[in-house]
């Protein structure tokens, strides 16, 4: 079999295999470490007072069952793939009887609404900046971009978040720099609010942007200087085809190709940027979510978030990998 | 290998600047050994000075010299980012060789998993790692956890390279004169790949000083031994900024981009050496 | 004999390069003269890296840096009108591309971009040229399609579902489609297969013939310059040794280069192993002192080692750049 199918069943099965492996290692992590999660969640229930050892041990049982710990190890791996499949990670213990599962869908939106906008961004600013930088070598404005790229690049999100918060909460505080719009504000669908929840914004997508922006950058950049030399692109100059074209449908479009793939590739790491960079400013998404379910003890919220990333990031792979035939029509025919 | 090292410093500005500012860190960290205060003793000296010529870099909350914490939190840090580095060299060398060498179903089979990795969400997983493992977390632990899921960019990139070697005359050779695969791949192919361990090495190391800091500042990993992460992660703890003890803040964050970027820069630098393209013209 | 389609004057072109501090020069096109006239099909033959395709680069104004053209002319003469390529302003050049000046590049099965249909290749290409309303300039393409032979549903193709041959076969196409008076061709016949090679050469032909193009043909296969091209010129280590129509050449070669090339092609009833040359082609970065042929010459004298012969006419039609061949040139 060839063609767009075959392609499609190979992107699907991958998505499958991330899936399956990252939930395998949720499992491992959770099921081979030698800390009961149970025996730590009783000591961090009963250390501001005595309870009665029946107390204790009712607690015991009804953990277990919740944390689906119950019977052997394979029951418990069955347990845990039948809650995955379903959603149900259980009642979160911080905020009970909420279901994690709410929990993390009302955060949900902030991280996606956060992660995609950010990435669309940094994408298009850095390819279109480095595909630039590539085509004009000799532009000074474009060279000095390329060392900020390079500087900025090997600069992890949480440095670049941190900065940001430095510089914008203490040195010059002109932005909010907690929350993902004013407390108590009442929500709606009208300008005030959705100018706080822009404001709001500026700083955790712009430290993501900042973060991200070199790498594309100087991926581009790259790629563009070795289409440039392309047959096809050295015949179109000969040609007289008009410059905007070449740049655009010769140069930038055949570059953008391996990008498509590179954004694929690198969205696990950018998913860590942004749940990363949430916590930083206490924007209310994912990873705000995941830090505080940390500190709180909050076991099944904990795994459930890290389940459902995995799923997500997975998921908007695949999507990626959906579109990609748009952009390079010789998918077909591989 | 030494007109080599001393070319690119002559002639590459990158390496130059690279080497310079790695080795300006790198001499920090050796200042460990000769520290007048033990890493972990606090109230050694007077609390919250600003930088002095008593105290080059001021003094914590909590009464240690900064500039002598920080000469072990850097040192921690980098040993850190090495280890991590040198243990997923192993993995990412194993599966790029034997893919690349392969290649066929095998190729496609590792692959198929190498770009699992590459594509999960570390961070969720790590927090869970330690979520689970709370107080017996270490950094050694952490370490090899991150190897075991940081090694798969670099494994592709070696088996773009082993790819190439596969096809070349002397592997065939190597083939017919009757050698095993281990010892082709040891004994021919290693060392060609090896420029570009040498500069994802780097990159790793980026990477996990990277999350490495990350993790310790959120408190997530063991936070009595000192790495940059945690020392920022203790200056939060006393609410550094908000008090105006910004040195607390500002020079271990300084100290640590400049090791991201004097890395990164030397990564770099070894990248456009083994470009083939600019390779030839230097060579030919 | 009216005025030449192109003349080419003391035309020299280096590539240039400094990296790691290491200077180097390619001298890839030395002290080039020669001239094309209308209507002609004039070959340019010799081995890989002599400095065909850089002669050809630098004709065509092709020239990227490192390639650098150091001295000399190129002129053009489009029915009248004459155009200096290195004189000339770049919009003059701009406005004779495709319309007047056209190529067939080596390796021109990726010429095409791989993103994008054919039918978009032409309009990007010609559309400026030909003008007119959508309908009258695919009508046009179209036409120019069927007098090659090629279906008009290849338009609607990628590059990547085209054959080899059939991509080869739209290149020409695309190159012809504006009917220009001078095409360039650089090797377009390397990587095809023989039985698709004969098509394309025919091709090529047929379409000079039809719009009475002059043709500037670049190919290290002296079979196929036999049986295409009325005049010859055989480069080495980039210089042009010899010159003359392609019956005489073949017949008589003058200089010991082409000797060699000649007697080294196979003939039927050959019963003899073909003797190579002795020693390889020189580096273009540092060249023999002299006549750059001389290590390996079978005839070298003194003389050569020391003092570049010079291109002489020694017959009507016939120039040769050697002292044996051409005494009277001897310093």
């Amino acid at each position: 079999m060839r063609g767009y199918p075959a392609y499609l069943i190979g992107r699907l099965g991958q998505f499958l295999l991330v899936v399956f492996i990252g939930i395998n290692i949720a499992f491992v992590v959770t099921h081979a470490t030698p800390i009961d999660p149970v025996e730590q969640t009783i000591a961090a229930a009963t250390q501001f007072g005595a309870t009665s050892p029946e107390a204790i041990a009712m607690m015991r049982q009804s953990l277990k069952e919740l944390y689906g710990l119950e019977g052997s190890l394979w029951e418990q791996y069955a347990t845990f793939w039948r809650r995955v499949s379903v959603g149900d990670f259980g009642p979160s213990l911080s905020a009970f009887p909420a279901p994690v599962s709410t929990l993390i869908l009302r955060a949900l939106p902030w991280t996606v609404g956060l992660l995609t906008v950010s990435t669309l961004l940094t994408w298009v600013i850095g390819n279109l900046l480095g595909g630039l930088a590539g085509y004009y070598l000799r532009s000074r404005t474009l060279r000095f971009a390329g060392i900020l790229a390079m500087a900025l690049h090997p600069i992890p999100y949480y440095i670049i978040a941190f900065v940001l918060l430095i510089v914008f909460g203490y040195l010059w505080p002109v932005l909010p720099i907690t929350g993902g719009h004013t407390m108590n504000m009442q929500r709606g669908f009208n300008l005030a609010f959705i100018g706080n929840l822009a404001i709001h914004s500026i700083l955790p997508i712009t430290s993501l942007v900042l973060a991200g922006l070199g790498g594309w950058f100087m991926g581009m950049r790259a790629l563009v200087s070795n289409v440039v030399t392309e047959d096809y692109v050295v015949y179109a100059e000969l040609g007289g085809v008009r410059p905007q074209r070449i740049l655009g449908s010769y140069v930038m479009r055949n570059a953008l190709v391996p990008q498509v793939t590179g954004l694929a590739m690198s969205l696990g790491a950018i998913f860590t940027g942004a749940i990363i960079t949430e916590q930083v400013f206490g924007y209310p998404g994912i990873g705000t979510l995941l830090v505080s379910a940390v500190h709180v003890g909050d076991y099944s919220l904990v795994l459930g978030i890290a389940t459902v990333s995995i799923v997500a990031v997975s998921f908007a792979v695949l999507l990626i990998d959906l579109l990609y035939p748009l952009l390079d029509p010789r998918v077909k025919a591989r | 290998m030494g007109k080599v090292l001393r070319d690119l410093f002559r002639f590459n500005r990158e390496f130059a600047a690279g080497v310079i500012l790695l080795g300006f860190v790198v001499l920090i960290a050796s200042l460990s050994f000769v520290s007048p205060y033990p890493p972990n003793d606090s109230f050694v000296v007077p609390p919250d000075l600003p930088p002095s010529w008593a105290h080059w870099l001021g003094t914590t909350s909590r009464g240690q010299d900064l500039f002598w914490l920080l000469t072990f939190a850097i040192r921690n840090t980098l040993l850190f980012g090495f280890t991590v580095a040198a243990i997923s060299r192993v993995l990412s060398l194993v599966i790029g060789l034997v893919a690349g060498y392969a290649g066929g179903i095998v190729d496609r089979v590792l692959m198929s998993i190498n770009d699992t990795f590459i594509v999960l969400p570390l961070f969720p997983i790590l927090v869970l790692f330690y979520f689970v493992m709370r107080d017996k977390m270490s950094w050694i632990l952490l370490a090899l956890v991150m190897a075991c899921l940081g090694w798969a960019y670099d494994a592709r990139l070696i088996r773009s390279v082993a790819m190439g070697l596969r096809t070349r005359e002397f592997t065939e050779t190597s083939i017919f004169s009757g050698m095993k695969m281990r010892q082709i791949l040891v004994q021919d192919h290693l060392p060609y790949v090896l420029p570009i361990v040498f500069s994802t090495t780097m990159n790793n190391i980026n990477w996990s000083i990277g999350l490495e800091v990350t993790l310790s500042v959120l408190g997530f990993t063991d936070i009595n031994t000192p790495t940059i992460g945690v020392l920022v992660y203790w200056a939060n703890q006393h609410t550094a900024m908000v008090a105006g003890i910004w040195w607390w803040i500002a020079f271990p964050i300084g100290l640590v981009i400049v090791t991201f970027i004097g890395l990164f820069l030397l990564a770099v630098s070894m990248n456009e050496f083994i470009d083939p393209r600019s390779r030839l013209s230097r060579i030919g | 004999m009216t005025a030449p389609a192109l003349s080419v004057t003391g035309l020299r072109a280096y590539y240039r390069t400094s990296h790691f501090g290491v200077e180097r020069e390619v001298k890839a096109v030395d002290d080039i003269d020669f001239q094309v006239g209308v209507n002609e099909i004039y070959g340019i033959a010799g081995e890989s890296s002599c400095g065909k395709s850089t002669l050809i680069k630098t004709i065509a104004a092709a020239i990227r840096p490192p390639l650098k053209v150091l001295a000399g002319s190129v002129v053009f003469n489009f029915g009248g009108r004459a155009v200096d390529v290195y004189r000339a302003g770049e919009r003059e050049i701009d406005g004779i591309r495709w319309r007047h000046l056209s190529y067939i590049m080596q390796g021109s099965m990726n010429v095409l971009n791989p993103v994008r249909r054919v039918r978009n290749s032409f309009v990007d290409f010609a559309f400026r040229h030909i003008g007119r309303s959508t309908a009258e300039f695919t009508r046009v393409v179209v036409d120019h399609l069927k007098r090659l032979h090629l279906e008009p549903e290849v338009l609607d193709a990628y590059p990547h579902q085209l054959s080899g041959g059939m991509r080869q076969r739209v290149a020409i196409a695309l190159a012809t489609v504006c009917r220009p008076e001078f095409i360039i061709a650089d090797e377009p016949t390397t990587a095809l297969d023989v039985i698709v090679q004969k098509g394309v050469l025919a091709m090529i032909r047929d379409v000079q013939r039809e719009i009475g193009s002059s043709l500037i043909f670049v190919t290290h296969d002296l079979a196929v310059h036999a049986n295409l091209c009325h005049r010859l010129g055989i480069m080495y280590a980039g210089r042009l040794v010899e010159e003359g129509p392609t019956s005489e050449v073949f017949r008589q070669p003058l200089h010991p280069y082409t000797q060699h090339l000649v007697s080294s092609l196979p003939r039927i009833g050959d019963a003899e192993p073909k003797k190579g040359l002795e020693g390889a082609p020189p580096s273009l970065a540092d060249p023999p002192s002299g006549c750059r042929f001389h290590p390996r010459c079978p005839v070298a004298m003194d003389v050569c080692r020391g003092n570049v012969p010079p291109m002489v006419t020694v017959a009507p039609g016939r120039r040769v750049a050697c002292f044996v061949a051409a005494p009277e040139s001897r310093p």
